[in-house]
């Protein structure tokens, strides 16, 4: 049976779950050995950019009219769409720009020319095409990679859990820096995965991996609010890393 | 007019490519163009809090993550006259270490080899040489081990925050590192061995400017505050806070990009760079290693890059386990961050990325949050550099047919290790 053909592609970000992908250094080679990859920038110099995909890793959000129509063109080829990474998934930080003017900000930053250039509000990859699969993580959580391919080869969807950081953390009885130590932390309302990394560190939750999906945002809200954070605050520090998950 | 046209650049983070435009045999116009989207961080930043600030930026790139977090908590701690123990400079040291180790393994045997092995990847060159990338995978593993152990994570680190450390690593998990870090020694050796076995690649040399992070007492990609810019026996010293002075950016008539110079002139950043500029470094073993691979610096040649990111693989790994013995000797211990109390000001740092020199400047309101940000990552800073070495290797093979031609561009540009994440200051298209 031929194998399955894979591409891994990257639009506009940091390029972290590709190197997340080559991270996998005691996997990588049995990896690749059960696909047929056909498009891997990053890592090849042969590549096809066309033909039909059994699978398709896009990370990085949509910032220009060229990311546009790449993620256009990889959706036509792929029967199934996996978007790796909080910023394919949710926009990531560069979605800070929503209710920016981003003229402006271009001008400011690169001067008249900054008009001219090929630049537009960022947009996460379903905002513009469908989504089958979506790994969250900034970056993506390597066992959460591992397995969803080892699943998608045998043609199962992964499951994620839809519980908050915060059911992870209190099953490694970390202390609660929100409740004890009254610090920000985004553990309540963000999804899961990451084995409650950063409270584990006594480092507040950022909320890298966008929203948890049970999230009972009111009174969550409240309780930060009886932490004495103001809303506003709050917003801001939800909508740094998933600014398309939160409408509060 | 020929143009010759590189675009996508691949085995390069990023998305960039290379444009030559030429009359006959002679060069024209050569391009670096940076295809990536801006994401304009710099200006979203504004009016956040001081300790939301690393995590951000970290993003501006993933190979570089650890570089850009702790340049920006050491900016950051500029602005707030935050004072970190020995202890959080150590371990911060080590990480860079760490960084570098995964970086030039990565860069070396995914990235750059193929071309002199004639390959399109690593894994298909995985096929017939299998212990060369699985030598490139073992030392990029102990580089991500020493992030994960110290940083909380390889891509990312989320441990480091502003006045030291969320959670100190254990003494165990010192002495696990150092374990791996003793076998690594080996790994690092057979490294050299691999490089120096490559054929030569010299067809782009011209006197070059190379400027790094002087680092008179250790080899410190973290500590220092003063950058050296060394070419042709002369030398000129900037200290950090005066960063404007070689990243001052330049309009450049050949192409959108705006361009480092110092004193109208390109430089070169990386490991070349910081070789060139602390040759005291190269000493003992090092030296022997140097001879192996035939460097001689200054090199003048950009492919010697590679040879000097094999060096540091060798440095950084004994340098990583003194790091560690004297973390051990020294008794680690639990400190918490120093606390702070934030206000106005502003603050300047400079460290050595894998890549090359990393500047992060900020100036913060009386309540802590940002009014500006400015960073200028290394491979901004090496673009004018590149176009010249570009011309270069198009002017010594401009009879040899376009193949040839776009082979030793893209080699040249590898060599550089650009990151082009990094780089979107220089976005034009």
């Amino acid at each position: 049976m031929a194998k399955p053909t894979v591409g891994i592609f990257g639009l506009t970000g940091c390029a972290g779950d590709q190197l997340v992908i080559l991270n996998c250094e005691d996997q990588l080679l049995d990896l690749i050995a059960l696909v047929d990859i056909r498009d891997f920038l990053m890592a090849s110099s042969q590549n096809c950019g066309a033909g039909p995909l059994d699978l398709a890793l896009v990370e990085g959000a949509v910032l220009t009219k060229r990311d546009e129509e790449d993620l256009k063109t990889i959706r036509s080829r792929a029967k199934t769409l996996i978007a790796i990474g909080t910023c394919a998934v949710w926009g990531g930080v560069a979605a800070m720009d929503r209710g920016c003017d981003r003229a402006s900000l271009l001008r400011e930053v690169y001067g008249e020319m900054g008009a001219e250039y090929d630049s537009m509000p960022t947009k996460a990859l379903r905002e513009l095409v469908t989504v089958d699969v979506s790994i969250a993580g900034c970056p993506i959580e390597t066992d959460q990679f591992v397995s969803a391919i080892a699943g998608l080869l045998n043609g199962d969807l992964p499951v994620y859990p839809e519980y908050p950081v915060c059911t992870e953390c209190r099953m490694r009885e970390n202390n609660c820096l929100l409740m004890e130590q009254g610090q920000l932390c985004c553990g309540p309302v963000t999804a899961a995965g990451c084995k409650a990394r950063c409270p584990g560190l006594r480092v507040a939750c950022v909320g890298c991996r966008g929203p948890a999906r049970d999230e009972n945002s009111a009174s969550l809200l409240a309780s930060f609010e009886e932490r004495g954070f103001d809303r506003q605050r709050i917003a801001a520090r939800l909508r740094t890393f998933a600014p398309t998950g939160v409408t509060a | 007019m020929n143009t010759v046209v590189i675009e996508p650049l691949a085995r390069v983070e990023g998305h960039g490519g290379i444009t030559v435009e030429m009359e006959g045999d002679a060069v024209k116009n050569v391009r670096f163009d940076v295809l990536e989207g801006a994401r304009l961080l710099e200006p979203l930043v504004r009016g956040k809090r001081y300790d939301e600030l690393a995590p951000i930026l970290s993003r501006i790139c993933s190979i570089c993550s650890v570089a850009h977090t702790l340049t920006s908590l050491k900016a950051t701690e500029n602005a707030l006259g935050i004072r970190v123990s020995p202890q959080t400079e150590l371990l911060r040291e080590l990480l860079f270490r760490g960084e570098s180790i995964e970086s030039h393994a990565l860069h070396l045997i995914l990235l750059a080899l193929p071309d002199y092995l004639g390959y399109p990847s690593a894994t298909a060159l995985a096929a017939d040489k299998p212990d060369a990338v699985t030598l490139g995978l073992r030392l990029k593993k102990m580089g991500n081990r020493i992030l994960e152990t110290v940083g909380g994570r390889a891509v990312h680190p989320v441990n480091a925050v502003p006045g030291g450390f969320g959670r100190v690593p254990s003494a165990e998990q010192l002495i696990e590192l150092r374990a791996s870090l003793i076998e690594a020694v080996a790994d690092a050796e057979t490294m050299i061995d691999l490089i120096a076995s490559l054929p030569a690649a010299d067809f782009c040399h011209c006197e070059t400017l190379y400027a790094a992070l002087r680092s008179p007492h250790a080899d410190s990609y973290y500590a220092g505050d003063e950058v050296m810019l060394v070419a042709n026996g002369n030398q000129a010293s900037v200290p950090a806070a005066d960063y404007r002075l070689f990243s001052g950016e330049t309009a450049v008539r050949h192409s959108h990009a705006k361009h480092s110079t110092f004193r109208g002139r390109p430089f070169m950043v990386g490991a070349l760079a910081r070789l060139t500029v602390n040759p005291w470094r190269l000493t003992g073993r090092l030296a022997a290693a140097m001879k192996r691979l035939n460097l001689v610096l200054p090199a003048g040649n950009p492919m010697d890059n590679n040879k000097a990111q094999a060096l540091e693989l060798q440095s950084d790994v004994s340098r990583a386990l003194e790091m560690i013995e004297q973390l051990l000797r020294d008794g680690i211990k639990d400190e918490r961050p120093v606390p702070s109390q934030p206000h106005a000001g502003t603050g300047t740092a400079i460290t050595e990325a894998p890549r090359g020199l990393l500047v992060h400047s900020y100036a913060f309101d009386h309540e802590g949050r940002v009014v500006s940000a400015d960073v200028i990552t290394p491979t901004a800073m090496n673009a004018a550099s590149m176009e010249v070495h570009f011309r270069a290797a198009v002017e010594q093979c401009a009879d040899r047919g376009e193949a040839t031609i776009s082979q030793r561009l893209q080699m040249v540009a590898r060599a550089y290790d650009p990151c082009i994440s990094c780089s979107v200051h220089l976005v034009r298209r």
